[in-house]
């Protein structure tokens, strides 16, 4: 039991007491809040594996997710509301999982879909492959909107069981962080950045290229399809529009303005844009200030984010964390020599 | 299905392929010589839209003025987008990757900043009566004059753009930025003035198409550039990126297909029509990733 131990031991505890305190105190929007930035911070850590630490920049991870959500909420819808609305067949009209094996599956749905659907465009280079990943989102909506059968088309699905609690969330980030940080360290993990660096030195070295990439697309549609699933399960619809090109751009936002490649820059990214939504919010819906009413001005958030992240494009292009960690990173390990943010796709 | 219809129906993806065609032609330059997606393009292109828009219906300014409107906002937006986030961005860090999240948040923020300001809704654009003729020819089709002044006035343009390319001194310095940057500036090749009129060229075009999509399609709306900017995009890459040409005449192809896909499919696949383009982007990438016709940027 040395230092690093009890300051580790010590953070969790104090964060266990925080969450303690704001699951007791807390209520509805505020409550939702809170675990929204845990869920938000497992999707930008999964899709930071790929796009970050082995900078193969997808926009697929939208498509996945969606795959993953309705799945989820597919398993765990109860069988009244699926005869009522759906027309599936019937051992899948039955189905009922528990939570966390509906997690489970829906992460490996999400695994498969990413694999059937991005091996084939690694075929392709930069920005095609970002064309053609984006292209998955767009296929996959329209999918979403047009087979009514399973999906409930444009209505989408209502009535799911609200699983997620704060447990769950911040349960689940911390296993991933803690993942995530064993994988960098690892002999895989410093494949991967060998690969984003230099693929073809890495390969030359003797790091299997397309087998990582391929294990790093997994892992990250794993997690992010976990993070899809927990947000079905906080939201409690899920509908086409849920995981469309406008959150995908949140996400990469928020790794744009954390620093991506990093540990800490996607929770940072996550928090400042979900606080930062959540306080504009109001903003948009019109609210009444000192007697005055302001209307409500609808796509404020968005404007605001754009604007935020030129910026920060313009000025940090790495990020506010600029390939860093954060300090309360030290306690899983003395110094990040991983300054993975440049990505250097060749155009 | 007789030949009648698949001819109206051609006519249809014709006039559908000229408004993508000339947005292919923006994506193409500004690829190729800058070496990025524009994602505004498509802003750009709605906000070419409204600025005929509101010039016709508020000011009761005539369809011409409207269509010079609109290549002037088009043309400003689209400048003004490259010196207040390309360029800096570009200066600052040359990597691409940053400079593409910078353009899909200018693409969002326009998109949104036109939501802000005129709300979501469609508004109906003012065609001229003019337009809205008819000929029926003796074999009983039916020609939209709207349709006829749009494929016209696209096929002088590509034209004309095609020979500007080309043959005209700065045209060749715009293939030679495009192909080979260092080199190009080597021999003498201002690669600044080559950026800003890529800019200028591919939004004026923006703008024309802009003006067709709301006469043929009868509205504007702050999103309308969103899914006609990708499509546009896709033809670009499938032209071969770089080649004018190439970009012109994909986009008459995927206008074609999405038409005649729907035209000839049962009904209930109409709602899939986005598909089709992915699908056939996705079919022609895997057997010729380089785009149907030859890209001119320099093969790393």
């Amino acid at each position: 039991m040395n230092k690093k131990t009890y300051t580790l031991i010590g953070s969790l505890l104090c964060l266990a007491i925080l969450l303690f305190l704001a699951n007791t105190f807390l209520r509805g929007y505020y409550l939702r809040l809170v675990i929204l930035f845990a869920i938000t911070s497992i999707v930008a850590l999964g899709v930071n594996v790929t796009n970050g630490y082995t900078n193969i920049f997808s926009l697929g991870f939208g498509g996945t997710m969606m795959v993953a959500g309705y799945a989820t909420a597919l398993m765990t819808l109860p069988p009244a509301y699926k005869k009522a609305v759906l027309h599936l067949p019937l051992w899948l009209e039955q189905l009922q999982v528990a939570f966390p094996l509906a997690l489970v599956i829906a992460g490996l749905l999400a695994v498969v879909a990413s694999i059937i659907l991005l091996l084939p465009a690694f075929r392709l280079e930069g920005q095609y492959f970002i064309l053609a990943s984006m292209g998955i989102n767009i296929v996959m909506g329209n999918l979403a909107e047009n087979l009514r059968g399973i999906t409930h088309g444009d209505m989408g699905l209502r009535n799911i069981p609200a699983y997620t609690n704060i447990w769950w969330a911040y349960g689940i980030l911390l296993l991933v962080i803690y993942a995530i940080h064993r994988l960098v360290h690892s002999r895989f993990g410093r494949g991967l950045i060998a690969i984003s660096k230099d693929q073809q030195l890495a390969s030359v070295m003797g790091v299997p290229v397309v087998k990582y990439k391929i294990i790093s697309f997994a892992i990250g549609s794993f997690i992010t399809g976990i993070g899809a699933s927990l947000w079905v399960h906080l939201v409690l619809t899920m509908n086409p529009k849920a995981f469309s090109l406008v959150y995908v751009f949140q996400v990469v936002a928020m790794l744009a303005i954390g620093g991506i490649g990093t540990l800490s820059g996607p929770l940072i990214g996550a928090a400042i844009l979900t606080i930062g939504t959540e306080l504009l919010a109001p903003v948009q819906e019109g609210f009444t200030f000192l007697g005055c009413t302001v209307p409500p001005i609808f796509g404020f958030v968005n404007v605001f984010m754009a604007l935020l992240l030129i910026v920060i494009m313009i000025f940090k292009p790495r990020g506010l964390m600029n390939g860093r960690e954060i300090g309360s990173f030290i306690c899983f390990s003395k110094k990040e020599g991983n300054s993975n943010g440049n990505s250097n796709i060749k155009g | 299905m007789n030949v009648l219809y698949f001819l109206q129906q051609l006519i249809n993806g014709l006039s559908y392929g000229s408004i993508l065609a000339l947005l292919a032609i923006g994506y193409t330059m500004i690829y190729g010589i800058l070496g990025l997606i524009n994602f505004a393009h498509g802003e750009i292109f709605m906000i070419g839209a409204f600025c005929s828009y509101l010039l016709v219906s508020f000011s009761g300014a005539s369809f011409w003025t409207g269509l010079l409107g609109a290549v002037g906002g088009s043309v400003l937006i689209g400048l003004l987008i490259e010196k207040l986030v390309y360029d800096p961005c570009l200066k600052k860090n040359p990597e691409v990757l940053t400079v593409f999240i910078a353009s899909f948040g200018a693409s969002l923020g326009l998109r949104n900043l036109f939501v802000m300001i005129f709300g979501d809704g469609r508004r109906a654009f003012p065609t001229p009566e003019y337009l809205e003729g008819i000929i029926i020819t003796e074999s009983g089709l039916f020609l939209n004059v709207k349709d006829l002044l749009i494929l016209a006035v696209t096929l002088i343009l590509l034209v004309v753009v095609t020979l500007f390319i080309k043959y005209s001194r700065i045209g060749t310095a715009m293939r030679a930025v495009a192909y080979d940057p260092t080199a190009a500036q080597l021999v003498g090749v201002n690669s600044k003035t080559v950026v800003l009129l890529a800019f200028i060229i591919g939004s004026a075009l923006a703008g024309i198409s802009a003006v067709s999509y709301g006469i043929s399609f009868g509205i504007v709306n702050p999103s309308m550039g969103y899914l006609i900017g990708l499509n546009g995009f896709i033809a670009a890459v499938l032209g071969g990126i770089g080649n004018v040409p190439g970009a012109a005449i994909s986009g008459y192809i995927i206008g074609l297909g999405e038409i005649l896909f729907v035209a000839f499919l049962p009904p209930a696949w109409s709602a899939v029509r986005p598909l089709f383009v992915w699908a056939l982007l996705f079919i022609i990438l895997f057997i010729k990733p380089s785009g149907l016709f030859r890209p001119n940027v320099k093969i790393q």
